[in-house]
């Protein structure tokens, strides 16, 4: 008898398990994409504004070998990079994440244990949120008419090790998320989960050169080197926006450290996880 | 062959001793009291292939722990278990793909979703070959008559109607082991009935070595010949029901019903009346002493009829409780297991 499942097909059924159930609900699902994708357009417009006042973001910075400013149309690239990497982790973990504190709250986690099947990957993806994937929708609009406008064509290479990095930036937001998420066994409860992680993922949502300075530098070290969000989206962004040819010893040293940092997030937050189902419970009988 | 082996096996958890009032609370954010609760005290058990045992215990008893220890669900605090040859709480596939757990108290279809759905995940993860899970689920859906309700949303669908497709979940993989915590909870009596019918009729025919707690003692009475009595996280009694009554249940009520329709004034030397309702007498007599005393009855007074019966089976267990307690309390171990669930 095999003894494991196929999570690709299992992966699917939550998809379309998922699927269903928000198709019951059509109404709600609606609204909840129509909300969140006004929320982004809302955004959007406080980024022209921003825009009306400076023509560049970052321009002067104290540490020279990462010099580079974003014009309007280049930090609208970011801006879309880090719309799709937070759809993707919307669609994929938020619920999950925040159903994770409901389930050991409830004591119904029993149900995951039981299975045999990998615990982390049910309980982090078990549930699909459809809705959130209109912004991913807006990012690749967005992405597109900003390379219009720049008269840029990035090449496949460009767009492979875009990708590549963008599932990097997805995999250190998720690993935060579950991380964050295995402290409610030891909590019991943790219902600012989100607050907290949108607080910390701020960090990730503008280029590193605005930070400098007497506060910047030490916000930008520890946002890299210490909770590697800084990475998430920078990375990926500079391989739309930049010729692939290395200009800078950081176009090199940068990547490089955001793989490291994607395995040691990975690795860091499942053995959080997996220390944190020892000390399950199992409320109410 | 031993399918269950347990073997000096315990849990505590620590809790957090919070007293009451918003002062005491302000006080518990700076000084936590704990204390530990002892649910689950240095049990040993061995069940045999293909047997049906039933745990009664008061709530609070270490029934359901026992059953999360042998689900690996929790880790124990010290001792071992082995179930088909696996240590639970390692949580290999291999062990998981074996067993079910069933709980009356928490459901794990999806609520928006056709039981369907859910089912067909639990091939998917169970990886049940298609023909095997199709044969399975219809058989099952049949045996409990849900068939037409399989396309309908969890949530539509009633508390007994969801039971059932909560036992369809969990049986699909044909586990070798099943643990059933409560499976009757909350429903009525046909709802109740059938799913006695359902378990004894399946558990008779695959041969599946089953736990079982329960509440009712008409699912006990139903579905087990072996019953083990938890009790302040320990077992106190390990045997077949009608040995518990032998054991247990010291007296006999005895029905009396006189000839002349008055009740004579003296019947308190003879036993406890439990009622007197002319000429109807029921009164609690000791086991050893029912002869002597009958003969008695019938010298000095008019009997037209004599029954002698076993106290109900509620009565003696509720009996052997409340002693369990008891001596619970004297030994000062009067905070096991109180506040930790089953």
């Amino acid at each position: 008898m095999r003894t494991h499942p196929s999570y690709l097909r299992v992966l699917l059924t939550f998809a379309r398990n998922s699927l269903v159930r928000d198709m019951t609900f059509r109404g709600n699902f609606l609204i909840e994409t129509l909300s969140s994708m006004s929320w982004v357009i809302m955004n959007l417009g406080f980024y022209v504004l921003v825009f009306q006042h400076t023509p560049r973001l970052g321009a002067v910075t104290d540490w020279g070998e990462y010099a580079f400013s974003w014009g309007k149309y280049e930090f609208f690239l970011f801006l879309s990079t880090t719309l799709v990497i937070n759809s993707l982790v919307q669609t994929l973990f938020m619920e999950n994440a925040s159903e994770f504190s409901e389930l050991i709250r409830t004591g119904k986690l029993d149900f995951a244990l039981l299975k045999p099947i990998d615990t982390q990957f049910l309980i982090s993806l078990q549930r699909v949120q459809w809705a959130s994937l209109g912004n991913l929708a807006v990012g690749v609009g967005l992405a597109a008419y900003s390379l219009v406008r720049l008269g840029w064509v990035p090449t496949a290479a460009q767009v492979g090790l875009y990708l590549l990095f963008v599932a990097c930036g997805v995999a250190i937001m998720y690993s935060l998320m579950i991380a964050l998420a295995a402290t409610s066994i030891w909590l019991g409860r943790n219902q600012s989960l989100y607050d907290f992680w949108f607080y910390i993922t701020n960090f990730s949502r503008y280029p590193m050169e605005i930070y400098h300075g007497p506060l910047g530098t030490p916000l930008r070290l520890f946002f890299t080197f210490i909770i590697p969000v800084m990475v998430v989206v920078n990375v990926p962004a500079r391989f739309l926006i930049r010729p692939l040819v290395p200009q800078t010893v950081s176009d090199l040293t940068l990547p490089a450290f955001a793989i490291l940092a994607t395995l040691v997030s990975l690795t860091a937050s499942r053995y959080l996880f997996q220390r944190s189902l020892l000390s399950y419970r199992s409320a109410s009988s | 062959m031993a399918v269950v082996e347990i073997e000096s096996l315990t849990k505590s958890y620590r809790v957090y001793h919070k007293a009451e009032g918003l002062a005491a609370s302000l006080a518990g954010l700076f000084h936590r009291r704990y204390r530990d609760v002892h649910a689950v005290r240095g049990i040993n058990l061995t069940v045999e292939a293909g047997e049906l045992v039933a745990f009664l215990g008061p709530n609070g008893a270490g029934k359901t722990t026992t059953l999360k220890l042998l689900s690996g669900v929790i880790n124990p605090t010290s001792g071992t278990a082995r179930v088909l040859g696996h240590v639970p709480w390692r949580r290999e596939n291999a062990y998981r793909r074996r067993f079910a757990l069933v709980m009356g108290q928490k459901n794990q279809l999806w609520w928006d979703l056709p039981a369907a759905e859910s089912f067909r995940l639990h091939q998917q993860i169970y990886r049940i070959d298609r023909d095997q899970y199709e044969r399975t689920r219809d058989e099952l859906t049949s045996l409990l008559s849900v068939r037409q309700l399989l396309s309908q949303p969890v949530r539509e669908l009633s508390l007994g109607e969801r039971m059932k497709m909560e036992l369809i979940a969990a049986l699909l993989h044909s586990p070798e082991v099943l643990f059933l915590d409560e499976p009757t909870i909350g429903l009525d009596v046909v709802a109740q009935y059938n799913i006695q019918q359902f378990l004894k009729h399946y558990q008779q025919q695959r041969g599946i070595t089953t736990l079982l707690t329960s509440h009712y003692m008409k699912d006990v009475a139903a579905l087990c010949r072996r019953v083990v009595i938890i009790a302040q996280g320990q077992i106190i009694f390990d045997g077949s029901l009608d040995e518990i009554i032998g054991r247990f249940g010291g007296r006999k009520v005895v029905t009396l019903l006189f000839s002349n329709g008055h009740i004579p004034g003296d019947l308190r030397a003879y036993g406890e009346v439990l009622s007197a309702e002319p000429p109807r007498v029921k009164m609690l007599v000791a086991r050893n002493a029912v002869t002597a005393t009958l003969s008695r009855l019938l010298e000095h007074h008019p009997l037209e009829d004599v029954s002698v019966e076993d106290p109900p089976l509620e009565e003696v267990i509720a009996d052997v409780f409340s002693k369990a307690e008891d001596i619970g309390r004297r030994s000062g171990a009067e905070a096991a297991g109180r506040l930790v669930g089953g």
